[in-house]
C-alpha cells in the first residue's frame, strides 16, 4: 500500500495505491484520522489504484466517515472497480458519497 | 501438530500467522483458482473469501500472535474447488450467520463477504481422539474449552464451483 497526500485549496486528498487490507489498516486509519481532525471538513479518498480490498479497509473508511460526520464535513470516495464491488457487496454505497473520478470529486467538494 | 494429513490435498500452502503474510497466500490461491477454473471471477471470489477467513484466523484464533502456523489445503474435484484453512488456535463454538451489520459497526462484515463469495462453507474442530460436529452458518457446536490444552485442528472449508 502506497499512501500519497495532496491538497487542493481546502480539500484534503489521500491517494491509496496497491492492496488495502488488514496489514495496511492501522496506518491508513491513523492518516485519515489526522486529516479529519486537522482538515477543513473536506476529504477525498482516491482508491482508483487500489487493486484489492478487504473488510478491514471498509472498517477504516467507516471510521473516517463517522469522524467526518461529527465535524459536519464531507468524505468522498473515488473507487477502482474492485473497491466498488466490495463497497456494493457490503451495501456501503448507500451511505458513502462516491464519485466516478477525482475531478468530479474535487468539483463536488469545492461546490460545498 | 495438525490432525489432518497434508496428503489429502493437491497443494498445501503454509504461512506464519502474521498479517503481512496473508496477501501473499491469497494471491497464490487466486493463481491456483485461475489456473483450475479459467475464470477470473471465480479466482477473485476465492481470494476475497480466503482473505476474510485468514484475517479471522490471525485475529481471533491466534489473537494476532505471529508465532503460529496457518495451513491452506487446496484441491480440485471436477468443477469444484475445495479449500481448507487449518489452524490450531482458539476454536469457534459457533459459526456466525452471514448477517450484514448496521453501517455504524466497523467490523463483522467478513462472514457476509465469505458467504457471498463461495458456494458453501463449514467448520469443524478435530483432534486425535475427538471430532466435533461440522458447523454450518448459524450452527453451534461443543464448548471447546476442554480442547484449549489438547492438540487440535480447526478447519474452515470453502467450496467454490466454476
Amino acid at each position: 500500500m502506497v499512501i500519497n497526500e495532496q491538497k487542493h485549496d481546502d480539500i484534503d486528498i489521500v491517494i491509496l495505491s496497491g492492496r488495502f487490507v488488514m496489514a495496511d489498516a492501522p496506518e491508513v486509519r491513523e492518516r485519515l484520522k489526522t486529516l479529519v481532525e486537522a482538515g477543513q471538513g473536506k476529504l477525498l479518498v482516491n482508491m482508483e489504484s487500489v487493486t484489492f480490498i478487504d473488510s478491514s479497509a471498509c472498517a477504516v473508511l467507516i471510521s473516517a466517515f463517522k469522524a467526518m460526520q461529527l465535524k459536519t464535513g464531507r468524505l468522498v470516495l473515488v473507487n477502482s472497480p474492485i473497491v466498488q464491488s466490495l463497497i456494493e457487496l457490503t451495501r456501503l454505497h448507500t451511505v458513502f458519497e462516491i464519485m466516478p473520478n477525482a475531478e468530479a470529486a474535487i468539483a463536488a467538494l469545492a461546490a460545498g | 501438530m495438525l490432525a489432518k494429513p497434508k496428503s489429502d490435498y493437491d497443494i498445501t500452502l503454509t504461512i506464519r500467522s502474521e498479517v503481512e503474510q496473508i496477501s501473499l497466500l491469497c494471491e497464490a490461491l487466486h493463481a491456483l483458482c485461475l489456473y483450475a477454473s479459467g475464470s477470473a471471477e471465480c479466482a477473485f471470489a476465492v481470494q476475497q473469501a480466503a482473505a476474510e477467513a485468514i484475517n479471522n484466523v490471525v485475529e481471533h484464533a491466534y489473537h494476532n500472535q505471529p508465532d503460529n502456523e496457518i495451513v491452506v489445503g487446496w484441491y480440485q474435484e471436477e468443477r469444484q474447488i475445495h479449500i481448507d484453512i487449518l489452524d490450531t488456535g482458539l476454536s469457534m463454538v459457533r459459526l456466525p450467520k452471514p448477517i450484514l451489520p448496521d453501517f455504524e459497526a466497523e467490523s463483522s462484515r467478513g462472514w457476509w463477504i465469505i458467504n457471498a463469495s463461495v458456494d458453501k462453507y463449514f467448520y469443524q474442530t478435530i483432534c486425535d481422539t475427538f471430532a466435533g460436529p461440522v458447523l454450518h452458518p448459524g450452527g453451534i457446536g461443543t464448548d471447546f474449552k476442554v480442547l484449549e490444552n489438547i492438540p487440535h485442528t480447526n478447519i474452515l472449508t470453502l467450496l467454490k464451483r466454476f
